[in-house]
């Protein structure tokens, strides 16, 4: 058996949050302040084409990858670039940041590594098709997918392929690495358990359409969507289907655990809340026309944008509050301590107070 | 003679011939204002195809259906598989699927799939039947990296999930990223026409319809629409491959008859729109384009193919017609003005309201303009269960 989240990664460092949903364990946020509100703007950030990743954040910068081929680093006090890196192709995944290095990918199928104080490209790594799941490191090692329907695993320091593995279909779900083993869903159809140290399947359970949904792991159980509607809770050693959940329509959402919830979106304009052990039912919340960003947690709320970002209360489902910021659909936001940063389509970066 | 001399004079003979028919629908509207003068600029050096439309089987249209290929609302990959096989073996007579594809696709083809994600998740071409198009296409000898899934918005693709659903090492392509973006558009290529005063009265053609693709596989949904009556191959080719068309309509007024059908006749996307595939998987009978309300989405589990877009969309017209009829909504082609409102919500809840009076009329103004057969008496209809 592998070792499951409290072993894996844990780059909580106050209030970092460096990679897609805070950290590595996938949990959506869990910060203690609960997120009022935003009242005002206090900068934003015009970067000058469509934004269709997520921002995140460690010491102060804010990294943003932009359509248009450039990964920015932005002051949070001020809003305005501290350095850019800028390449040929365009970009559609979320960075990830770790032992001060940026990770992401591009439409070209490269993925870089570049130096978070300076801007300064440290390597890249080629793969087949596009990337654009985010880079997830652990142990040294960078786990990405792809559209060439390849995993890949890259030494962090180098750049230097590690292994490679081909699936069954394109790969847009970021995987989730616990201890020695990853999890991701496929375009295949199926979900997989893969041997970190060497991209052996060790198990694959089918649903009934592709994935695009990023998994969590809690409690032994992982947990992701597919476009066949379903929900699904897996046994992390084996596979086997512990439950699994009938929404309206397709989940591309990835979801979040808080306790012994997982709260996931759907492309039925909903939430969902339903209990990580036995799938049973807490609540659903209706989030707009349709659900496809990731939900973040933090102090009781559960946030999540569907063109603005709308707050419920993670006990009762009941909406707290919603705040219009343009149409910002499939961006998940940063919610630091007094601030929320969040991306637009529309290519804005918005710090909001 | 200066290329803007040249384009016109070899495109406006069949343009004028479409705008006379067009008024005589337009005056039915009183208080419309007056068709302006379109004007298009297509690419010169395209060479018209006789793939082009309306293809290789004018007026001929194959319908397949099954009740089995949508199921709770849940579209069935094994049916589509052998529909598709069974329509295409119909359209042409071959004897196989394979040898079907080699009528329209060659090798070396760079083969664009115009999808219609725009009332994603909720009425969208299904993935179901864009994985096997892919698959007839690889079955011909393209590669898969010389296939790409496209249409104007990026954002509308992902709701539809495409880039993780097609093959792999397809390419998904959304023209421009968000609302706005030029950089996606040929700008030697397009329709001009000032219709309601607008800023910016041209229309361009995206670059990877003008100079990337060889061949286009259309594949529209089944849809009502709000200002053009029903949304089918004409619209999704159309208002899929120009940009700048939401002005063809501003409330409660419409021009997509015949913007619609002209910018069809446009080098080359007239010669590369070689085989229409049309998703009745769902049927929007009411709010299209965008509308996700359930309640007026009927399962048809139906396939239309053909190389004719107008005799497929004159097809589709009489069958959301039909539907409307049964639950009670009024014609397409009525113009009541206490149907008018401008308020989106009760559109999209109401079958009795509309937005624009509706303008079908761009099938047959598509028909008079040669891009197929728009007279019901003359379609060649084949049903296959």
């Amino acid at each position: 058996m592998s070792q499951l989240p409290g072993n894996t990664t844990h780059p909580n460092d106050g209030g970092a949050w460096p990679t897609l949903l805070k950290g590595n364990l996938r949990t959506g946020g869990q910060n203690s302040l609960t997120p009022r509100a935003p009242k005002r703007v206090r900068w934003q950030a015009r970067l000058g084409s469509s934004i269709r990743s997520a921002p995140v954040l460690r010491n102060e910068l804010l990294y943003v990858t932009v359509t248009g081929g450039t990964l920015y680093a932005i002051d949070v006090s001020s809003g305005r670039p501290k350095w850019r890196f800028q390449i040929a192709d365009q970009i559609h995944s979320t960075p990830s940041v770790s032992n001060n290095k940026v990770f992401f990918g591009c439409d070209s199928g490269t993925v870089y590594a570049v130096n978070g104080d300076t801007g300064r490209m440290v390597w890249d790594a080629a793969a087949s098709g596009e990337v654009w799941t985010s880079p997830v490191v652990s142990g040294g090692v960078v786990f990405f997918g792809s559209a060439g329907a390849r995993l890949y695993a890259v030494d962090a320091e180098t750049g230097h392929k590690r292994w490679t593995q081909e699936f069954g279909g394109r790969i847009y779900s970021t995987p989730f690495v616990a201890g020695n083993q990853l999890y991701f869903g496929c375009g295949d159809g199926n979900v997989y358990g893969v041997e970190a140290a060497t991209g052996k399947v060790l198990w694959r359970t089918p649903t009934g359409n592709g994935i695009d949904s990023s998994a969590a792991v809690a409690s032994g159980t992982v947990l992701i969507g597919s476009e066949d509607f379903f929900f699904y809770a897996l046994d992390a050693n084996t596979g086997a289907v512990r439950w699994k959940y009938e929404t309206g329509l397709g989940i591309a959402s990835s979801p979040a655990v808080a306790g012994d919830l997982v709260i996931v979106g759907s492309k039925d304009g909903y939430l969902y809340a339903l209990e990580v052990l036995t799938g049973t039912f807490k609540w659903k919340a209706q989030a707009g026309e349709v659900v496809t960003a990731p939900p973040v947690i933090a102090g009781g709320l559960v946030c999540v944008q569907t063109g603005g970002i709308f707050a419920f209360d993670i006990a009762s489902g009941k909406l707290a509050w919603r705040a219009g910021v343009g149409g910002a659909v499939q961006s998940a936001p940063v919610l630091a301590e007094d601030v929320i940063y969040l991306a637009s389509l529309d290519g804005d970066v918005y710090a909001l107070e | 003679m200066d290329r803007r001399k040249f384009v016109k004079s070899t495109c406006l003979g069949s343009a004028g011939l479409l705008l006379h028919g067009v008024l005589l629908n337009a005056q039915s509207e009183a208080s419309a204002p007056a068709l302006p003068p379109i004007e298009t600029h297509g690419l010169p050096q395209a060479k018209p195809s006789p793939l082009g439309m309306p293809g290789l089987f004018p007026g001929r249209v194959v319908e397949v259906s099954s009740p089995d290929a949508i199921v709770h609302n849940r579209v069935s990959q094994p049916l589509i598989n052998e529909m598709l096989e069974r329509g295409m073996k119909e359209l042409t007579g071959e004897s196989s699927a394979a040898a079907a594809w080699t009528r329209f696709i060659e090798p070396g083809d760079i083969v664009g799939i115009k999808i219609n994600p725009s009332g994603a998740p909720a009425c969208c071409s299904s993935p179901e039947i864009v994985r096997e198009i892919v698959s007839g296409v690889l079955s011909v000898g393209v590669p898969a990296h010389n296939i790409i899934v496209y249409d104007r918005y990026a954002y509308e693709i992902d709701i539809g999930s495409y880039q993780a659903l097609v093959p792999a090492n397809v390419k998904v392509l959304g023209i421009q990223d968000a609302y706005s973006g030029m950089s996606g558009y040929d700008m030697h290529t397009y329709c001009q026409a000032n219709f309601f005063g607008e800023w910016e009265t041209r229309s361009y053609m995206a670059r990877i319809v003008a100079h990337g693709l060889t061949k286009i596989i259309n594949v529209p949904t089944m849809k009502d629409h709000s200002a053009a009556g029903v949304t089918g191959c004409l619209k999704n080719l159309a208002y899929g491959s120009f940009n700048n068309v939401a002005r063809s309509h501003r409330a409660p007024y419409s021009f997509t008859d015949p913007l619609i059908a002209v910018m069809c006749s446009v080098e080359p996307l007239r010669s590369k729109a070689v085989l229409h595939i049309m998703d009745g998987m769902r049927q929007v009978w009411h709010g299209g384009p965008l509308t996700q309300v359930q309640d007026f989405i009927h399962p048809a589990g139906t396939i239309c193919i053909g190389t004719d877009p107008v005799a497929i969309d004159t097809l589709e017209l009489e069958a959301i017609e039909k539907k409307r009829q049964e639950k009670g909504a009024p014609s397409v082609w009525e113009h009541d003005p206490g149907s008018i409102t401008s308020n989106s919500q009760e559109f999209f809840h109401d079958p009795r309201k509309n937005l624009f009076y509706r303008r079908p009329g761009h099938i047959a103004s598509a028909g008079k303009l040669g891009l197929g057969v728009a007279d019901r008496k003359l379609i060649d209809h084949r049903r296959v269960a």
